[in-house]
């Protein structure tokens, strides 16, 4: 049981180990299910999230982009909770994020922890 | 001046008048130091008057150091015939009756008269041309360091970007931490191990934002040039991790460090000012391209130290090989141009140099830095100091 809600999965892509982590364990605290994967590439290996799950993404994965997984996670049946973060500056993000359609939200860097318990 | 017997013959009053229109001051010693002739130019530079001057030892307008040895010199002339100042330009100190000392150019001729030998100094006052020069030098450091500040400026939105990450981790560990206590103080179990395991990773994360900082504000510090003896491999590695820091997506970076260089006398933050230019152009270079691969050198060849940066990219462009080190030379919608010019000028300040191996037809470009093993020491350190003079090194 989460202190704000019903319990979740978290799936964190993410590849800076210092924001993975805290994240993940930030997530636990919280009473959620965390996993972490460092690159768009291990999450796609893994079967595809449940409708109640949430996806946090930073936008600026290496190899396969953040705006990528979003994108296919927007196709499918029943998409997940998506947030998507990133350290960027606007102008960037709205660059990485143009053709994405969907509805997800973006959290910029650094993240505050207070919103991002809210919005899982 | 070559001594003749009849340079006594010249009338003295014409000699005067043509002696106080020189611009130069101009005095004439005999052997024992005497001064003989004090022009109109001599009075403004030292303020005696000829009256007070004339007949009274030249140590009168020597710093004490000079003057104590100057009549060793003389001596030492009259007996050997060995010239340390003689027929030769030199940059000594003079001292105005106020007790200021300043730089002086002085050259000295000798003169055979019916009244023995003569020695003839003409004596320019170097404090404009010091003036001038010191101008330059703080001209030259401020360009230097505005760049630095630039190139800094460019790297800012990124830099940015990686200070978030720490400060990211640091909140969301914080806050773990604190509803860790608030169960804790409501008497359920929490994992002490864990709860400090979590600040200290949150401590760890903190000193990585810091070691950001300082690595940033290290290099963009205003702070007068120095140089000292370093080890270049540590420098031009400093470099690489601050040209890193900005990048979020790196190419392969190969460092091929030399083994057992010697130090070089170089000022490091101006030597990284370099490194990091270059490092920069050749990660444009080959960013979009397959395989992006940068590569270090450091090497010794002969009596100087090499700093090599190649990479896999296009090679440079013929078309800006020949101004490719003027200032604003540049291909780039967002660069200044100035990179490259500032290298060099900063390489060749060092009595070093660098030079450009333009690549192309498959070849990436390869620019390469060199300092002498033992950097030249400063400028000013050229100038003879009145131990110098004294202790023979003016050459003859
Ligand atoms: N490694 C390289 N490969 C290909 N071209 C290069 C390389 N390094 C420099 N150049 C070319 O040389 C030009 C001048 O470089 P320089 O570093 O002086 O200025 P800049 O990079 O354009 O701007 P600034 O460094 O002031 O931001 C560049 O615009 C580019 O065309
Ligand atoms: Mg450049």
């Amino acid at each position: 049981m989460g202190i704000l809600g019903a319990s979740v999965t978290v799936h964190i892509l993410e590849d800076d180990p210092g924001v993975s982590d805290s994240l993940q364990t930030y997530m636990k605290g919280l009473g959620h299910e965390a996993v972490v994967y460092r690159d768009a590439e291990s999450f796609f290996g893994r079967e595809p999230p449940a409708a109640s799950d949430t996806i946090i993404v930073d936008l600026f994965l290496p190899g396969i982009g953040g705006a990528k997984v979003i994108g296919w996670l927007m196709g499918l049946k029943n998409p997940p909770r998506v947030i998507a973060i990133s350290g960027q500056a606007q102008s960037v993000i709205d660059r990485q994020l143009s053709g994405v359609a969907g509805n997800f939200d973006i959290l910029r860097k650094p993240l505050s922890p207070h919103t991002i318990a809210q919005m899982v | 001046m070559t001594g003749s017997p009849e340079a006594g013959s010249v009338s003295d009053a014409r000699l005067a008048s043509v002696l106080d229109t020189a611009v130069d001051a101009i005095l004439v010693i005999n052997e024992r130091g005497e001064i003989l002739v004090f022009n109109k130019a001599c009075e403004k530079l030292f303020g005696y008057t000829p009256e007070e001057a004339i007949g009274q030892n030249v140590r009168m307008i020597m710093p004490t150091g000079y003057a104590d040895r100057h009549e060793g010199y003389i001596d030492n002339f009259l007996r050997t015939g060995h010239r340390k100042i003689i027929g030769i330009g030199r940059e000594v100190h003079a001292i105005h009756r106020d007790g200021t000392e300043f730089p002086v150019e002085l050259s000295v001729g000798e003169a055979f008269t019916p009244d023995g030998r003569q020695f003839i100094g003409i004596i320019r006052d170097l404090r404009p041309r010091k003036e001038q020069e010191r101008r330059v030098n703080e001209l030259q450091a401020d360009l230097v360091h505005i760049a630095r500040v630039s190139a800094m400026d460019e790297m800012g939105a990124a830099l940015a970007h990686e200070l978030n990450q720490p400060l990211t981790a640091i909140m969301l560990y914080l806050q773990a931490a604190t509803r860790t206590l608030a169960r804790a103080q409501e008497n359920q179990v929490v994992p002490g191990d864990s709860f400090r395991q979590v600040l200290d990773k949150a401590v760890h994360e903190a000193e990585r934002a810091g070691n950001i900082i300082s690595r940033m504000r290290h290099f963009v510090e205003k702070r007068d040039p120095h140089r000292r003896a370093v080890d270049l491999n540590a420098v031009v590695d400093e470099a690489v991790e601050l040209t890193l820091l900005g990048q979020r997506l790196p190419p392969r970076i190969e460092r091929d460090y030399g083994e057992n260089l010697p130090s070089a006398v170089v000022d490091p933050v101006q030597i990284q000012q370099i490194v990091v230019n270059l490092l920069r152009n050749a990660f444009e270079a080959v960013r979009d391209r397959p395989g992006p691969t940068v590569t270090i050198r450091t090497a010794r060849v002969r009596d100087m130290l090499t700093v090599t940066v190649s990479d896999n990219g296009p090679g440079l462009n013929p078309g800006v090989v020949p101004t490719l080190f003027k200032a604003f030379s540049t291909s780039k919608r967002t660069g200044m141009g100035l990179g490259l010019s500032i290298s060099r000028t900063i390489a060749q300040n060092h009595a070093g140099d660098l030079t450009v191996e333009p690549g192309g037809n498959g070849r990436g470009a390869s620019f390469t830095l060199h300092l002498p093993v033992t950097s030249a020491v400063s400028q000013d350190d050229d100038e003879d100091k009145v131990g110098d003079v004294a202790a023979g090194k003016a050459g003859a």
